[in-house]
């Protein structure tokens, strides 16, 4: 009953482009999309940098065709990538089997209802936006966007939760609740979660330097990213083509800490060990890792401490790709999946941009430069607030 | 000094909501932190704002609390040091 | 695909459910057009240098979690599964308007970090030292269906014991708001929710609990056999059609439903679909409903479970529940049939051990 499950399409949007060739282009001449805010309103404007993608609301509506008042810029986004991953599967959401969208968010409709909130008080005129600033909206925009779709729920562990929509998407498959299934994650900018990183002092006002000693903190960013699944026979079925296998996830707890993550980062190393082990591959197996990696003190510390406590003096190539698009937070590990596919089918590893020294103690040197060489299998990890812990490993589809 | 230490207590308990703590129960010169009161990492940053909110100092960096937040007599005296208080 | 056995529940909600005797007597009406739950002493479940943080949904979903774990005797779970539609919202709010009211200036990092979805979830990782699997569905009127099937998929993968739950708060502002927004309307006892013909719900809160275990103890109370979600669908009889199969895929068909809890809202946009069924569900078996009791809110599935668990468990229907005067003569298969907003439905089969 248990049958392999393959990614057949992919869709983003983030600060390095509007879709998946743009962000290949970025990746590949390193170009950060980090910068100036321009689209959010924050007093913060000209103090910090943020990944910001680069199209207004209106530019967004007309995009995605439709102006309807309660959309927001979490569902534009959202639905543009969803979209983009679909056609580019190739899928029909028509054909009578059985479609999944698990979606992903963790500021919702947040970044519209503080426009409004204050003024709800006095009138009427916004009211709607009350409807809307939930986590299942975006989910059932895309759902209404594609059509036919027979099933949606939404997930929110913080910074893990797109590779938890990933992991269920998968596990819904093979479970054979679904044949198929739409998955990935949103967060548009907002000054409530702007500020909510603020308030904990991990916003670098610099560009962020993944695993680099001297690095201060992270850059937010803002991303929409989807990824079509599929299982063996519904693949079969349609005689469609495969990107890359999932052979490995898992989630788990580091239940240290709300925030922090334990200095040993045992949560992480579980994490990565319990997806190897379901893959069936060694940590030498391993080609590249495409890492959490914010930026923080934090972070960077434990999941290098997990990365050394499983590979030993044999840590794979890695890199974190958050000094390109920022932390995307929910949307974050649905990005890099797309990366580490993009990875796979390019035979290429992307820079981790801004890194100049080894922190002391783990001496863990990521690649600086983009790599050409073969890759056929990545992990890529995703830890968030509240200790939730996520890996999973994608591989190449032999021919 | 002991009227800006009994102020800053009253100031901790309302900041960290600490509904279960009187001002004679903080001794000035236990750690705040681990033993002691039992705070942690983000009670830290509630202090940095305390300091920010009430006597106008700015800590930039949060590793600079682990000594001004020793105890309520160091928080005393940096923002003495300061010229705040 | 497994099956769950509800070995353990903690139900706070606008009824005196936190008392495990409470079995629908005394009823509390709401305070006019919403419902408060009834909290307990926080302090009892929760130890102080916690506590002085906690929103109330994390007071409510970790003294529920407590209550189940209490009642199963379990001290360890190979899971934490939680749902909740709008998640800590009381801290939202909070922090939202200290940044609005203050300029982006003095915000402080608590609300911030207990306003995320996962708090709930993660604190009672947190507690009971649980590093093992933890999500947060956050999904509307599929919140807490969506922890179900997880668990149901999570026995079929090899997992023992799974805790989930379903919390949902609301703060005064929210309550206002709403009201304005002509969501609510005063709740009427002389008017039965299934017969309403004016939009506006009793909007509600609460956190369930509940021990799932692979294996049957000697605390069991009630077996989760299935759960199915459907979204939007076009009328009433595609859901008859869908629970026609839902029901056989389990060999059992309506007329071995022995009480069908129906999720009318007394809205009357909202329960169409559910009044043109009703008709056809009291042909085949007894029609029952929750919601004048729970109120409305994103989780109220969950306290429907739980309300199913203790029909099982006394072998008894409570007249309040009741649609008509039938009785059902033993109580083998509760069938519950949510709807939240006239969108998200569902089906959960909860069967006598």
């Amino acid at each position: 009953m248990s049958q392999r499950i393959y990614i057949t399409g992919l869709g983003v949007i983030s600060a390095i482009g509007n879709n998946v060739p743009e962000t290949l282009a970025s990746l590949t001449q390193s170009k950060t999309g980090i910068g100036k805010i321009h689209h959010l309103t924050t007093r913060y404007k000209d103090e910090f940098l943020a990944g910001e993608i680069k199209l207004s609301n209106e530019q967004l509506a007309d995009l995605v065709n439709d102006h309807n008042p309660d959309l927001n810029r979490n569902s534009y986004i959202a639905m543009l990538a969803a979209k983009e991953a679909v056609q580019n599967s190739g899928i029909d959401t028509a054909d009578g089997l059985r479609t999944g969208v698990i979606s992903s968010t963790t500021v919702a409709g947040m970044g519209k209802t503080e426009l409004y909130y204050k003024e709800l008080f006095e009138k009427d005129d916004h009211l709607s936006v009350l409807d809307t600033h939930d986590c299942g909206d975006s989910t059932e925009r895309i759902a209404d966007f594609l059509g036919n779709v027979d099933y949606v729920t939404t997930i929110s562990t913080a910074c893990s939760s797109a590779a938890n929509a990933i992991m269920l998407g998968c596990r819904m498959i093979k479970n054979g609740l679904l044949d198929r299934a739409v998955v990935g994650g949103v967060d548009a900018l907002s000054k409530f979660t702007f500020n909510g990183f603020n308030t904990l002092m991990i916003l670098d006002k610099e560009w962020s330097k993944p695993f680099d000693e001297n690095r201060k903190g992270l850059n937010l960013g803002e991303a929409a990213a989807f990824l079509v699944i599929e299982g063996e026979e519904a693949l079969k079925k349609r005689n469609g083509k495969a990107l890359a296998e999932i052979v490995g996830y898992a989630n788990t707890n580091d239940a240290y800490h709300q925030t922090a993550s334990s200095p040993e980062g045992y949560g992480a190393q579980m994490a990565i060990e319990q997806a190897l082990q379901m893959s069936g591959l060694k940590p030498g197996d391993i080609d590249y890792i495409n890492m959490h990696g914010t930026g923080t003190p934090n972070n960077d510390l434990s999941e290098g401490t997990a990365t050394r406590a499983v590979f030993g003096d044999k840590v794979p190539r890695f890199s974190s790709t958050k000094a390109f698009t920022g932390h995307t937070l929910a949307a974050a590990a649905a990005i890099e999946a797309v990366i580490s596919v993009l990875s796979i089918q390019n035979d290429m590893i992307f820079p981790n941009l801004n890194f100049t020294t080894p922190i002391a103690g783990l001496d863990l040197v990521p690649e600086t430069s983009l790599v050409k060489t073969p890759v056929n299998t990545v992990l890529s990890n995703s830890f968030g607030f509240g200790g939730n812990c996520s890996s999973l490993i994608f591989k190449k589809v032999s021919a | 000094m002991d009227a800006l230490i009994e102020k800053l207590k009253g100031q901790i308990i309302e900041q960290l909501n600490l509904a279960e703590v009187k001002p004679e129960e903080i001794n000035p010169d236990s750690p705040l932190f681990g033993e002691g009161l039992g705070l942690d990492s983000i009670d830290a940053l509630e202090l940095i704002v305390l300091l920010e909110k009430h006597y106008g100092i700015k800590i930039e960096d949060p590793k600079d609390g682990k000594t001004i937040f020793q105890s309520v007599r160091t928080m005393a005296e940096y923002i003495k040091s300061q010229g705040k208080s | 695909m497994a099956k769950a056995y509800i070995n353990g529940t903690g139900c706070i909600s606008p009824q005196d459910s936190i008392n495990s005797q409470w079995f629908f007597d005394p009823v509390t009406p709401p305070s006019g057009d919403y419902y408060n739950a009834k909290e307990p002493s926080y302090k009892e479940f929760i130890a102080p240098n916690l506590l002085r943080r906690m929103g109330r949904a994390i007071k409510m979903g970790v003294a529920g979690a407590n209550l189940a774990l209490q009642q199963a005797g379990a001290t360890k779970v190979d899971a934490i599964i939680t749902g909740t539609g709008l998640g800590c919202f009381e801290d939202s709010e909070r922090f939202l308007l200290a940044m609005l009211n203050n300029n982006e200036q003095f915000l402080t990092p608590t609300s911030f970090i207990q306003s995320t979805h996962n708090t709930v979830g993660s604190q009672i990782a947190l507690i009971m030292k649980c590093h093992d699997y933890n999500f947060t569905y956050v999904h509307r009127g599929f919140s807490f269906e969506s922890t179900l099937q997880d668990a149901l998929m999570l026995f079929s993968e090899g997992k023992e014991s799974v805790l989930v739950g379903g919390i949902e708060e609301h703060t005064p502002n929210f309550v206002e708001l709403n009201r304005r927004a002509h969501k609510f309307k005063t709740y009427d006892p002389a008017i039965p929710f299934w017969k309403s013909t004016t939009p506006g719900i009793q909007m509600s809160e609460g956190a369930a609990f509940f021990v799932l275990g692979k294996h049957k103890t000697e605390r069991s109370m009630a077996t989760i056999e299935g759960v199915q979600t459907l979204y939007k669908p076009k009328s009433s009889d595609v859901i008859l059609k869908k629970l026609s199969a839902f029901l056989d895929s389990h060999g059992l068909s309506l007329a071995q439903i022995d009480v069908c809890l129906m999720g009318f809202s007394s809205d009357v946009n909202f329960d169409v679909h559910l009044k043109e069924l009703l008709p056809e569900i009291e042909k085949e078996t007894v029609a029952a409903h929750f919601k004048h009791l729970s109120g409305e809110y994103h989780t109220a599935s969950a306290f429907a479970l739980w309300t199913a668990t203790k029909l099982i468990e006394k072998q008894e229907l409570p007249e309040v529940l009741a649609i008509s005067d039938r009785k059902p003569s033993q109580i083998r298969h509760v069938l519950i049939i949510n709807q939240y907003l006239g969108i998200n439905y569902s089906f959960t089969l909860v069967s006598k051990c």
